[in-house]
């Protein structure tokens, strides 16, 4: 009895070998869960990591530009001289997973249901913005009819997909490279029994949530990969034999959800996964020199991290006394300039990057990524600089703040250690100008934390910005407009500013955009509306058996993999 | 018995009504925009955060909040889970069964291993074998889950490669599968691929499920080491133990016939205890080694305050509390002569 078992053991423990992954698959290991395959929903990184490459979007990012932009499923485009009408010709022989042709009534449906369907989860409200003229679904703004809709987005007699906005949108293409914008199979979405598509159902699927509809269940795209296999913590996929494009080179994806940091390091040092999550940068040392992997480091951060100065606190509550006493702050503290500019001198830009970034920062000139159209690395920028933060402090409410000093409640993300730490260390830096200055600190949940700014009840916060498209309004609009986004957490208001950034927004003319974003960039500098947090630059880990990686990395796709799949190979390691 | 059966597993429904009641109840420490984070996944959501509230009635009064998750829950709709993205229902259909596997594997180990060295250890008192497994026990009961887990992760995967790594199968097995995929009749992969006749998978099922069976049972088994040990000290200082003795009997039939099977009566309460503990085990364990099973969601439910989703994993719980008890109870009945059902 004791012999049999014993040998089960030594098979099950010791008698296999240890398998690297299959040379004709892709393992990928992630920390977060696919939250749907359907594009009309789908608002976050994970589920566009699956949809760029079982779907495909009607112009796509050209190679590794953030800017620029090239034909996918529409092969050309034109765009009438007012700006506001847009005519797609669609790619011919192209066949989604089903086996149905792709045509021009795919991408009607497509558009329509993601303007009928538009609800709070999803990112439709930016394509709604730009062909209805407002960011709401029927149901909340009831100037929306079906007809409106169908006339936004039609096909013409020559089954060119045409696109009429109520005003010019130079954002649009951007949009609709984006991947919840990707393009469906009309007749399979209609047989697994969603919208049929027409006037007389639409009222039914108003701000419908498909995060679990049948077709996030069974995807049927014009992609490379064609969805298998989903369960709950893994998601096979193959290569899609009828894919216009040409049948990739990796037959299949494996993707598997390992929550445990520690469990993924170890598989991608067995060479059980060819690449997976890993970070804070400080967790890098644990697989850096590992033989068989490759770092690709410096990667561009899209994100655009700032600490907001409140110009209108609208919560008395954190004021302290109200008054500039030394025992609290007046609502408009951040109203004057000086102030502004001496918290922005205050803050160690180089010490951020060193502790935070372990050194892999950058300094931005705006609060734009460097990656994207309209940055302009001539724009000034500020640095730590105690003798001007004393200087501009002694200028501030006409001396009266550096005679009385101040106490200052300011909070942050709770258990964002990057966010606290860039708050401590402006606290360090405000605390050793002037021993009449203080700085509470406090850590909040975040959706507590994000609605009381929204209501611009927090008087200095830390918070970042990640694009959903990559238009360059898309970021400097949400932040420095007073109409944008952001406003009410920083409540700044420039009547030139808001004028450039409305300019830039009517005209599609890139050598104009590009002249008023470079003014925006000077102006915010002026101004110092917020302290711009440097941009910690990303990293991957992956298998040195995997090629193509580096060379097509395009950081617009939302993939570990930093390309579609498509463009990568796996070959016998270095 | 069926008297009893029946009036315990009335007992089942006021259970799980108060134990969803101080959930919510619970919840309602949190205000409707923590409460509202398991919808908001980005800055850019936030734009929708009171119509979130107010869609989802997180700012309702805590009994219209409950009141409206009970209608639907008796007609079986326990809601959405935003951890998982699936109906609860569908949520625990989907997993619960890789956490059985994972709960049954590990019951091997805990019920063969733990008796077998416990009752050694009472019948060698003070030997080297009792020092052993007291040595034995202390130890394990004291590394904790997450420790033990990661740690033989590091050692037989990560150092030596004797252990396969994350997951139910490899990604050669998910590949294998596209080509000769196993029909789920039990949900069990591993007993779906034996009736398949399917040997890869079936191995390398079990083979995924080593370390993680051996994390989940090591606490159990000190356990029930230390109990088994602690009640054959026991029954062995009985009189009808001695009597046995006296009657002549070998010692291997007073061992095994009279003491170990009165030893294990303290045993059966405890192994139904240990199936729960088991439960608790699995949230850590399943983590770890990145298996679907329940307790994986359970901890993505509590980290997004997705409500649907505790509530869920909250009754799943209670039942099987309520039904493994139910079983003690029985099974106690049935050994121990002295325990009647009424």
């Amino acid at each position: 009895m004791k012999k049999p078992l014993l040998a089960a053991a030594m098979t099950l423990g010791l008698g296999l070998a240890l398998a690297a992954t299959p040379p004709n698959t892709l393992v990928i290991m992630k920390d977060a869960d696919i939250p749907t395959l359907d594009p009309g929903q789908a608002y976050d990184t994970a589920s566009y990591e699956f949809i760029e490459n079982i779907y495909e979007t009607l112009v796509t990012y050209k190679g590794k530009s953030a800017s620029d932009l090239a034909p996918l499923l529409a092969t050309s485009w034109t765009i009438s001289g007012d700006g506001r009408t847009y005519t797609f010709t669609l790619r011919q022989n192209v066949k989604f997973h089903s086996g149905n042709p792709f045509t021009c009534a795919d991408a009607e449906y497509t558009l329509r249901r993601n303007l009928v369907t538009n609800n709070p989860d999803s990112g439709n409200w930016y394509l709604a913005e730009a062909i209805l003229g407002t960011s709401s679904n029927a149901a909340d703004d009831k100037s929306i009819t079906f007809a409106k809709i169908a006339n936004g987005v039609k096909c013409n007699a020559q089954g060119q997909l045409v696109l009429t906005l109520p005003k010019r949108d130079p954002a649009l293409l951007y949009k609709l490279a984006a991947a919840n914008m990707s393009i469906i199979d009309k007749k399979w979405a209609i047989g697994l029994g969603e919208w049929d598509g027409t006037e007389a159902t639409w009222k039914e699927w108003i701000g419908k949530d498909l995060t679990d509809s049948e077709l996030s269940k069974k995807p049927s795209g014009t992609g490379a990969y064609q969805l298998v296999r989903r369960e709950a913590n893994s998601a096979v996929l193959k290569a899609f034999d009828g894919y216009w494009g040409g049948k990739p080179k990796i037959e299949n994806v494996v993707w598997q959800l390992v929550k445990e940091q520690a469990t993924r390091i170890e598989a991608l040092k067995k060479g059980d996964a060819d690449i997976a999550s890993i970070g804070p940068r400080s967790s890098l040392s644990q697989v850096q020199g590992t033989p068989g992997l490759k770092v690709y480091d410096g990667i561009t951060n899209n994100a655009a991290t700032a600490i907001f100065m409140n110009e209108n606190i609208k919560d008395p509550a954190i004021l302290g006394s109200g008054k500039l006493d030394g025992n609290g702050i007046p609502a408009n503290f951040f109203a004057d300039v000086n102030a502004r500019k001496g918290f922005a001198y205050s803050f160690d830009y180089d010490r951020y990057i060193k502790e935070v970034q372990l050194g892999k920062g950058v300094k931005r000139t705006m609060l734009l990524p460097e990656s994207f159209f309209g940055y302009d690395p001539n724009v000034k920028t500020y640095s730590y600089d105690p003798k001007l933060a004393t200087a501009y402090f002694k200028k501030a409410f006409g001396g009266q703040l550096w005679q009385n000093g101040f106490v200052l409640n300011a909070s942050y993300r709770a258990n964002s250690v990057a966010a606290q730490t860039a708050m401590e260390i402006l606290k360090t830096n405000i605390e050793k100008l002037n021993p009449k200055f203080k700085i509470n600190l406090t850590a909040k949940p975040w959706s507590e934390f994000l609605k009381s700014s929204q209501q611009g009840k927090e008087a200095m916060i830390i918070i970042g910005w990640v694009p959903d498209y990559a238009d360059p309004d898309n970021f400097l609009y949400t932040f420095y407009s007073s109409n944008g986004y952001y406003f009410p957490r920083s409540n700044f208001k420039d009547s030139l500013m808001d004028s450039l950034l409305e300019q830039a927004r009517q005209t599609t003319d890139p050598a104009k955009r590009k002249a008023l974003y470079s003014q925006v960039g000077n102006r915010a500098y002026e101004l110092a509306p917020y302290i711009n947090i440097p941009a910690g630059l990303g990293f991957v880990v992956y298998s040195d058996k995997i090629k193509g990686l580096e060379e097509n990395a395009n950081t617009m796709f939302s993939g570990i993999t930093l390309s579609l799949w498509k463009n990568l190979s796996k070959g016998s390691g270095l | 018995m069926l008297a009893f059966i029946v009036r315990r597993l009335a007992v089942l429904p006021v259970v799980l009504l108060a134990l969803t009641l101080v959930i919510v109840g619970l919840l309602q420490f949190l205000t409707p925009a923590e409460r509202a984070a398991a919808y908001v996944t980005s800055e850019q959501q936030l734009r929708n955060l009171d119509k979130i509230i107010r869609d989802k009635g997180l700012d309702q009064p805590f009994l219209v909040q409950y009141w409206s998750w009970l209608k639907e829950a008796v007609q079986g709709n326990l809601g959405f889970s935003k951890a998982s993205n699936k109906p609860v229902t569908e949520t625990i259909a989907e997993r619960f069964p890789a956490t059985l596997e994972l709960t049954l594997y590990a019951l091997v180990p805990i019920l063969g291993f733990g008796v077998w060295l416990g009752t050694l250890a009472g019948l060698n008192k003070n030997k080297w074998i009792d020092q052993f497994a007291r040595v034995f026990a202390v130890i394990t009961y004291n590394i904790p889950t997450f420790v033990l887990g990661i740690l033989l992760l590091v050692i037989f995967y990560g150092a030596l490669g004797i252990a396969p790594g994350p997951g139910l199968i490899s990604s050669e097995t998910q590949v294998e599968l596209l080509v000769n995929p196993v029909p789920r009749l039990t949900g069990l992969l591993s007993i779906d691929a034996l009736l398949a006749g399917n040997w890869t998978v079936f191995w390398d099922v079990l083979h995924h499920l080593l370390l993680p069976v051996i994390t989940l049972a090591t606490i159990s088994t000190a356990t029930l080491i230390k109990v088994t040990r602690g009640a054959m000290l026991e029954v062995l200082s009985q009189d009808y133990v001695r009597t046995a003795r006296a009657k002549g009997l070998p010692e291997r039939v007073v061992n095994l016939k009279h003491a170990r099977r009165n030893g294990l009566i303290p045993v059966v309460t405890l192994g139904g205890y240990t199936v729960i503990g088991l439960l608790q085990g699995a949230i850590i364990t399943e983590s770890i080694f990145g298996l679907p099973g329940i307790g994986s969601w359970g901890v993505d439910a509590a980290g997004k305050f997705d409500v649907p989703g505790l509530l869920g994993f909250a009754l799943l719980a209670g039942v099987i509390v309520v039904v493994a008890s139910l079983l003690v109870d029985v099974l106690y009945a049935l050994i121990d002569p002295r325990v009647r059902f009424d």
